[in-house]
Parts: structure tokens; sequence; C-alpha cells
């Protein structure tokens, strides 16, 4: 090596280690540790561990609670990303204009985008109260009689849908929007000399074009719903009974409540084998998808 | 000769070794200045207030301990931290730990024995104390924590409602007699809507528990007993399970409530609550509140809660002596009688609870009396609440009684195996 | 699009704009209303609180329950450490996103890529994997409970490496070999003339991050123990365990307390930070 490539690989060396050093730790070493502790019993503070093999695995695949924080965590997901897609597409189409004051709506609906999900939870919370909270409001004229969103095995997990949905439209809003501002012009101008009226516009032409947008805001809408955490946590704990507990809370509750680390980390693993298979499947088709 | 002279030098030798002097030499002197230690605490409102003067007290009363108190949380957050402080090595001089909690931490050998101490103390020391409030401090014989603050479940009753519904300003005195107000309380409107109901029964994540056990404890029954034996499969504990549920789901009488704001917006006319929220009680309530008995049945006999005190190993002699005295005056005569009078916790020892000033408080305020008179029919807490996943077993079960509606005798049996599979977990 | 006729705008153009007016205020409302309803509530009296029909605006406005809120939990406390963990946070993790930038846009190095494709495969990896074996290795360093235990598993960079990357690529190569000649170091040349190109987007990815570090939840939850070293978010929830105590007035007044910084933020910065999420979604 001359003596600049020396230099140069040192520097390189020197300008990325903190980079990888922290990487390695904090990132990459972990998926080890947590495979090693899931073929153990630990409780975190005795100073030995008790090797179980496969038995936390066994435990979960048999155990019903995680089946149940399973389906809810798929659920939540599917509703939440196909809503939120709904929904935000429609505004950005509404909003894809030269439109007095869009600005201004655009800064109002992307606002809970950045807000803390703590503080989120706690307003909702106060917002789904039975018999004083806002919600009652709009069901009143509707004749519904008040729910107890919060307590109810059936109406908690859509509960969490609701606020997840309610903080994320924004976001994807926008970058439909951005999505929207990259078709060319040429496309809708063809369209009409076609002729072709709004609904045949966006079946065949605004759709097709946006697909890498959905695409995309699909797939890191889905693996972000699987990774929910804080509104649950706060919203409804869970409960009552598992009815809105997810994966990452499930995680937590044996980790951190009830100091099952050996299991917790099996839970981990497994949320961690199905988001890389996902991200992985994602990298996949979207290098297939850009050439349209 | 010689022989002799062997034997004086001997006892000589033994009288030098056994002298104070030489064990004084032994031991550290005394750190000059004052001693800091860290003590751990929960609970907020009047009760954490109070505290936090106790601390100033004992701080103001001698200048060679300095007492620190930080605010941990709820009692389930102060076993977390205390969990992560044993395995960081971290821990505080002083913890306030939710009785059950205490035998977690004895068995893992992380805190100090207390009769090393109390035996230099003079005699009747540990007498004072009431024996049904100092019984869970003990794990397998040896003293580990002492009692701070202590309470009992209470029935909460707003004296308004009960009126209102033709009904005498008094608490019920047994759940036949509570079902029976139930049904003058309860009232649907024209939609079948439930506008008002007679109780609230508690589903919180770290309370659910006790007010069951209490309940059971009314119909002659144990939710565990010293040796976790389960007993929610026997006859008193399946009776009040189905009364509970049939007062949620046939008479509408009881709903779950997971806040205390239903019995402050006056949707339920009772509540349970400790002893020890009863300052926050009635500075919250704008109507006639009257704080009794657990309902009885068979009996009366309630879980004892609340906190106890205790000395975490930091392997440091002075700090331990200095977190002794500490504890001592937290749970001293005069500490323990000002606590019972701000906050509703009960005074731990029989010289508090003669405490002049704190008698003339209970005559001029007579509610407050319902805290001592319940110290006659106090237990300590089942023995499954120390496991680190018991409460929630048990407040999963409250909640499939009473929000899923499932049969009874299923119930019990799943949270029976669910609370042995636990046992078997830790033990 | 518009169904402008010759430049007039026929009545159906007038319908369709209404229209779409109207939905958008819907959903304005129906995103702004939670925000509205917690501001009134922190204002009201218990009474007021606990009616239905709601009162829109409290007849007195009730500013005790700010100070009340205050006082259940050591806020001033919880703001400092949230401060200082997201500043030292953010400046960590941009420095070295900047330093791993440069690196993998600039120096010339045999393995670069590969270790880039290395970098790359750490953004696939969900955080919740590391939650336990993180806290595990910090209470072996003794880290719990410490600012450092806060900020450090979190200030690796990779989104911040890739986006500086792209702009420190926008100019020719010749620039940094001229740089290279003059004598420049390689520190030097990222100071002097990679960073400025990446100034449009510098403040963007600043703030977003702090905004990322400020409302993180989970982790100092888990790292914290101590009232004392509480950030924010973790300190607000515990507010929502006093029994007893306080009532929705309060809870809403202490939400208040977190969510008025990251707001405040926001709507200065709003404009800048949705067109830079707006253009990173294009490139990428």
């Amino acid at each position: 090596m001359t003596r600049r490539a020396k230099r140069d690989a040192l520097t390189f060396a020197l300008f990325t280690f903190p980079n990888f050093l922290l990487l390695t730790v904090f990132v990459f070493w972990p998926i080890f540790y947590s495979l090693f502790l899931s073929f153990f019993k630990w409780d975190m503070i005795a100073p030995k561990k008790r090797f179980i093999g496969l038995e936390n695995y066994r435990v979960m695949f048999t155990d019903p609670v995680f089946w149940l924080v399973t389906k809810n965590t798929l659920i939540l997901s599917v509703w939440v990303v196909v809503l939120k897609l709904v929904i935000s597409l429609g505004l950005a189409l509404v909003m894809n204009r030269d439109l007095k004051g869009r600005s201004f709506y655009q800064a109002i609906i992307f606002s809970p985008t950045f807000t803390t999900s703590v503080a989120v939870a706690m307003v909702w919370r106060w917002i789904l109260e039975p018999d004083y909270g806002l919600l009652r409001v709009f069901m009143r004229p509707f004749g519904i009689a008040p729910i107890n969103w919060i307590e109810s095995t059936t109406h908690s997990l859509p509960a969490v849908i609701i606020v997840l949905i309610w903080v994320g439209i924004g976001y994807d809003m926008v970058i439909f929007l951005a999505g929207l501002k990259n078709i060319p012009p040429e496309l809708y101008d063809a369209g009409l000399v076609d002729g072709v009226n709004p609904l045949q516009e966006f079946i065949h032409i605004t759709f097709p074009l946006l697909s890498p947008t959905t695409f995309f805001l699909t797939i890191t809408g889905f693996i972000s719903a699987l990774k929910s955490f804080d509104i649950i946590s706060i919203l409804t704990g869970g409960g009552p009974l598992n009815s809105s507990n997810v994966l990452v809370h499930f995680l937590y509750e044996n980790a951190f409540r009830w100091f099952k680390t050996g299991y917790a980390s099996a839970l981990a693993l497994l949320l961690f084998v199905v988001i890389m298979t996902i991200t992985l499947i994602q990298n996949r088709l979207s290098k297939r998808w850009v050439h349209y | 000769m010689k022989k002799r002279n062997l034997v004086w030098i001997l006892l000589l030798a033994v009288l030098f070794l056994s002298s104070p002097l030489f064990a004084q030499a032994k031991s550290e002197a005394k750190p000059e200045g004052p001693i800091k230690i860290v003590y751990w605490r929960s609970l907020t409102g009047v009760a954490g207030e109070s505290q936090d003067e106790v601390v100033r007290r004992f701080n103001a009363s001698r200048n060679d301990i300095i007492v620190e108190a930080e605010f941990q949380g709820a009692y389930a957050e102060i076993l977390q931290k205390m969990t992560a402080a044993v395995a960081a090595g971290d821990m505080p001089d002083v913890v306030l730990l939710d009785s059950p909690h205490m035998p977690i931490f004895a068995k893992n050998g992380v805190l100090v024995d207390l009769g090393q101490y109390v035996k230099d103390e003079p005699k009747g020391f540990i007498d004072d104390y009431i024996p049904g409030l100092l019984a869970d401090g003990y794990y397998h014989g040896t003293l580990y924590a002492l009692p701070a603050m202590r309470s009992t479940p209470l029935l909460y009753v707003n004296g308004d409602m009960l009126a209102a519904a033709g009904l005498p300003r008094r608490a019920p005195e047994t759940w036949d007699e509570l079902r029976e107000w139930g049904k003058k309380l309860t009232k649907i409107n024209a939609k079948g809507e439930l506008e008002q109901s007679a109780v609230g029964l508690t589903t919180g994540l770290t309370t659910a528990h006790w007010y069951f056990q209490g309940a059971v404890y009314a119909f002659g029954g144990l939710v565990s007993d010293e040796d976790f034996g389960i007993h929610l499969t026997d006859a008193p504990a399946l009776e009040l399970a189905q009364l509970w549920q049939d007062m949620v789901f046939k008479d509408r009488s009881a709903i779950p409530s997971n806040s205390h704001d239903d019995f402050f917006n006056k949707k339920v006319a009772m509540v349970f609550g400790s002893t020890g929220s009863m300052g926050n009680v009635y500075s919250r309530a704008d109507f006639q509140v009257i704080p009794a008995f657990l309902p009885g049945q068979k009996q009366n006999l309630v879980p004892v809660g609340g906190a106890v005190i205790a000395m975490p190993k930091t392997g440091d002699t002075w700090k331990q002596w200095a977190a002794w005295e500490f504890l001592k005056y937290f749970t001293g005569t005069e500490s323990q009688a000002y606590l019972a009078r701000l906050t509703g916790y009960m005074p731990n020892s029989y010289s508090a609870s003669k405490d002049p000033e704190l008698v003339a408080y209970y005559n001029a305020n007579p509610q407050w009396k319902v805290a001592i008179d319940q110290l006659n029919y106090v237990r300590p807490q089942a023995s499954v609440i120390s496991l680190p996943k018991g409460t929630a077993i048990l407040q999963q079960m409250v909640e499939k009684l009473i929000i899923a509606n499932r049969d009874v005798k299923t119930v019990m049996e799943e949270t029976t195996a669910d609370l042995k599979k636990e046992y078997n977990d830790n033990y | 699009m518009a169904r402008i006729i010759f430049g007039k705008k026929t009545p159906s153009w007038i319908i369709g704009r209404t229209l779409t007016h109207l939905v958008l205020i819907i959903f304005t409302l129906a995103v702004g209303l939670p925000f509205f309803w917690m501001i009134t509530t922190a204002l009201k009296s218990p009474a007021e609180v606990a009616t239905f029909p709601p009162i829109w605006w409290p007849k007195t406005i009730k500013w005790d329950n700010f100070s009340k809120a205050w006082a259940t939990a050591p806020f001033g406390r919880f703001y400092i450490n949230s401060f200082v963990t997201a500043i030292t946070g953010v400046l960590l993790e941009v420095s070295i996103a900047a330093l791993s930038a440069y690196a993998f846009a600039c120096i010339r190095f045999k393995y670069r890529d590969l270790f880039f494709l290395v970098m790359l495969a750490a953004l696939m990896i969900p955080s919740q994997i590391a939650l336990i074996p993180n806290y595990v290795i910090l209470s072996k360093l003794k880290w719990i409970n410490t600012y450092k235990g806060i900020v450090i598993p979190y200030v690796s960079s990779v989104f911040g490496t890739f986006l500086l990357r792209q702009y420190f690529l926008s100019v020719p190569s010749s620039l940094y070999e001229a740089a290279e000649i003059d004598g420049l170091s390689h520190f030097k040349t990222l100071i002097y003339i990679a960073l400025p190109l990446a100034k449009p987007v510098l403040g963007t990815l600043v703030l977003y991050i702090f905004i990322g570090k400020w409302n993180n939840y989970l982790w100092p939850l888990i790292v914290t123990t101590k009232q004392r070293m509480r950030t924010l978010p973790v300190g607000l929830a515990m507010v929502r365990d006093a029994e007893y105590a306080i009532g929705p007035e309060h809870l809403m007044a202490a939400a208040i307390f977190v969510l008025v910084p990251v707001l405040i933020v926001y709507f200065f910065s709003q404009r800048k930070l949705i067109e830079a999420i707006a253009a990173g979604a294009v490139k990428g």
C-alpha cells in the first residue's frame, strides 16, 4: 500500500470507529446475546442462569396469551396501515391542488407526527372517557350509548387502533403528496385529451404511478405498527385481559415486570425474525419495482 | 509452678481479647461529618409530603446523619427499581417496600437482618409494635422490615347518595346488605344505560388483588396459605366470586372500576380505597364521605397492606447504623403519630396509638378511628402476592370475573393453575 | 384536473372546491380538537370537568391546576434531564454521522463498500431486540441511572450517515481531489468542504433527531429507576399512577408540560421538516 493509501485507511478507520463500535455493542451484539439468553431461565438478579434449552420456545408456542398477543399485533398492524393509507391518500388527493390555506391544513394534520406519545395517549384516554370524554359528543347524535373503551375486551384494541391512525395520517399524507407531485403532468393532460373521468384517472394513472410510494408506506407502516408500545402502555396497559396487548408490550412485561428474562428474549428473537423477513422481502420487491 | 503461670496468662489473654477496648479498635472509627443515606420512598399527595416532613424533622434533630428522600413512584415501580438496583449494585440505604414485596428481596439475601440491631435495643422495643402489623416483616422467622405506613382496605361511602336513595347514612355491614342496598342505588335510564351504580370493584393492576382478598376473608376463605397452597376453588372464594359477578351482570349494582373518578363523579356510591388515601379522598370529595370496614359476611377480617421499611445490604457499616437510626425514628412513636394523624395510615405501635395528640385527634375526627378499630381484624396478605407475577394473575382473575363474565369455577381453576406454575417457576 | 374551462370557474368547480375545503376542515378539526380539548380541560375546575354535554370553555380559568400538576412530580428535573440527554444525544449522533458519511463518501478504502453494506444492515434491525441485552450491558457498566446510559446506546447513526453521504456525494470528486492536492487533511476537508454541502438538510436533521430523542419513552423507562434521572415522557407516565390525588384536569395540565416544547419546535420548523421528509421520500 502506498503511504497515502495507508493514511487513508487509517483515517477511514478512525472516522468510522465510533459508529461501528456503537453499532457492534448496541445493535449487532444484542441479537446474539438475546438468542443466548432465550435458552436460559434467569430473573436478572440471580448470579447464575439456568440452562433450559428450547423450553422457552416450547412454552411460547403453547402459551395462549402469546397467541392472543400475536393476533392482536397483526390485527392492529393491518387495520392501522390500511385505514391510514386510505385516509391519507384521500387527503393527499384532495390537497394536491392550488388551494388557499393548504399549508395551514397540512401543518395541523401533520402535527401529531412529532408529539410525545405518552402525552397523546393520556389525552386520548380522557377523550375516550365514557361519560365525559370528547368522543361521546360525537357519538350522541347517532344515538350510540357511552362505550367504556378502555375497560372493554372488545373495544380496547379498536381504541388503540384509532389513536395510532390519528397520530399517523399526517406523515402518510405528506409522503403521498410528494409522490403525487412526482407524477408528470403530461400524463394527466394526455388523459384529459382522451376524455377520462376523475375515477378512471385515478385507477389508470394516479394509483399505478403512486405504487412505489404506496408500497413504501405499507411496508414501513406495517413494521412500525408491529413494534407499537408507547400508546398501548399508557392507554390500556394491554388490558383488560390482554385484549389490547401487543408483542413489544408483552415483551416488556415479561422482562421488566415479571423478570422472565429468558422467555422475553425468546419473544424478542421472534419479533426480530419476523421483522427482518419482511424487511428483506421489501428490499427484494422494491428493487424489482423501481423498473417500470 | 509453670503450669499455673500458663493458666494466668491464658486467662489474661481471654480477658484482653474480649475487652471492649479491643473490639472498639477493630471496628472503624465513626466518620467525621454527617453520614448521608438515601431513602427510596413511594406515595404521593399527603402521604408523600408527610414522609418528607418526617425526614426533615429527623435531619433537623441530629447533625450526624442526613437522610435524602427520593420519590421512586408507586410500589410497583419501587419493585422494579430495587431489582435493577440490586443488579447494578446501586441500592439505597433505606427503602419503603410494599409489604408483599419484602420476601422477594429477603429471599435473595438483599436485606439486612434487623435482629442484630433489635437485640441492642431496650427491652420491649419489638413488643411495642402491633403484632398484626409486625407479622409480615418476618421471612422464615427472621425480621427484615418494620411496619412503616400500614393500611387496611376500606370502603368509602357517599353518605349523600345513600340518603337520597332512602338508605341510612352508614356503610353496609355485610355483603348481603350491600347487595340489598345495591338494588336501591342502581339507576338505569330509559335507554337501558347504567347511570348510577352502588359500588366500584377495583380492577387496577396493583390494587385489584387486595380488595378481592378482603372480600374472600369476609366469606371465611383464603386466597393462599403460608405454604403457597391455593384456596381459590374452596367454597368461600367461589361464593364471593359468584356474588361479584352477579352484582355486575345481573343486578348491575357493581361496575369494574379502574379509577377513583367514578366515586368523585358520583357514578358509584361506594368505592374501595386504603386507609392511606383518606386524606386525598376527603380533599377531593364534595359530598359526605363515610369511611368504613370492608363489608363482612361470616367474619370481619382484612389483609394488611401498605408498606414496610427495610435496609438493603450496602456493606457500609456506618451507613447501615445510620439507616437503623432512621428506621427507628420513622417507625417511632412521634413519627407514626404524626403520619397517622395526617394520612389515615395506621399508627404501628401501642405507644403511637396512645399518643395524646393522636387520641385527641381521633376523638375530634371520629372517621379516622376506623383505621384503628380495624387493627383488631387484620392478617398478613396472601403469600402468592410475593411472586413476581402474583398480583398480575389475581388482577386478571378479577377481570375474567367482572369484565369477561366467564364461568366462576373455570376461572378459579385457571387462576389456581397459573399461580401454581408461577410458584414453581420461582422456588 | 381543475376543470377550469377557458378561465371561468364553473359551478361544478365551485362545488368541488367547497367540498374540498369541507373535507379538509373536518379532518383538520379531527386532528386539532384533541389538542383543544386537552387545553380546555386543563383550565377547568373538577365540577366543570365532570359534565356532559361538555363545557367548551371554563367560566373561570383555574390556573392553579398547573401548579398542582407541577407539584405531583419533579417536572423541573424531568425537563433538565430531557434537555441534557436530547442535546448531547443530537450532538454526538450528528458528529458521528458526519464523520462516517465523509469516510464513506470521500475516503478511498478497499473494503469501503463492504462496511457500508454492514451499516445498512444495521438499519434493518429492530431496536426491540436490544432492550434486554443493552440493559444487562449497562448494569454491568454501572451506567443505569446515568445520562450516558440514556444517551450512548442510541447515538450510532445509520440514517443520518446515509443522508449526509448523499449530500457529500453531490459534488464531483475532483473537488475533494483538489483539496487533497492542496494538502488539506481529511478532517479539514470534512469541516470546510463537505459539511457546507449539507447545509440545507443539516438543520432539519438536527431537529428531527432531537425530537426523536425528546420523545423517547421505552428506553429511558427501562434504564432510569430514580425519579431524579427520569426524562419527561417517563415522568409523565409516573404521574398517571398517583392514587386518588389528581383528576383529569391535572393530568391534562401535565400533558401540556410535556407537549408544549415539542409543539413550539414543530410550529417554527414545520415547513422545513415537511419539505425534508417529502424530499427524502422522493429520493429514496
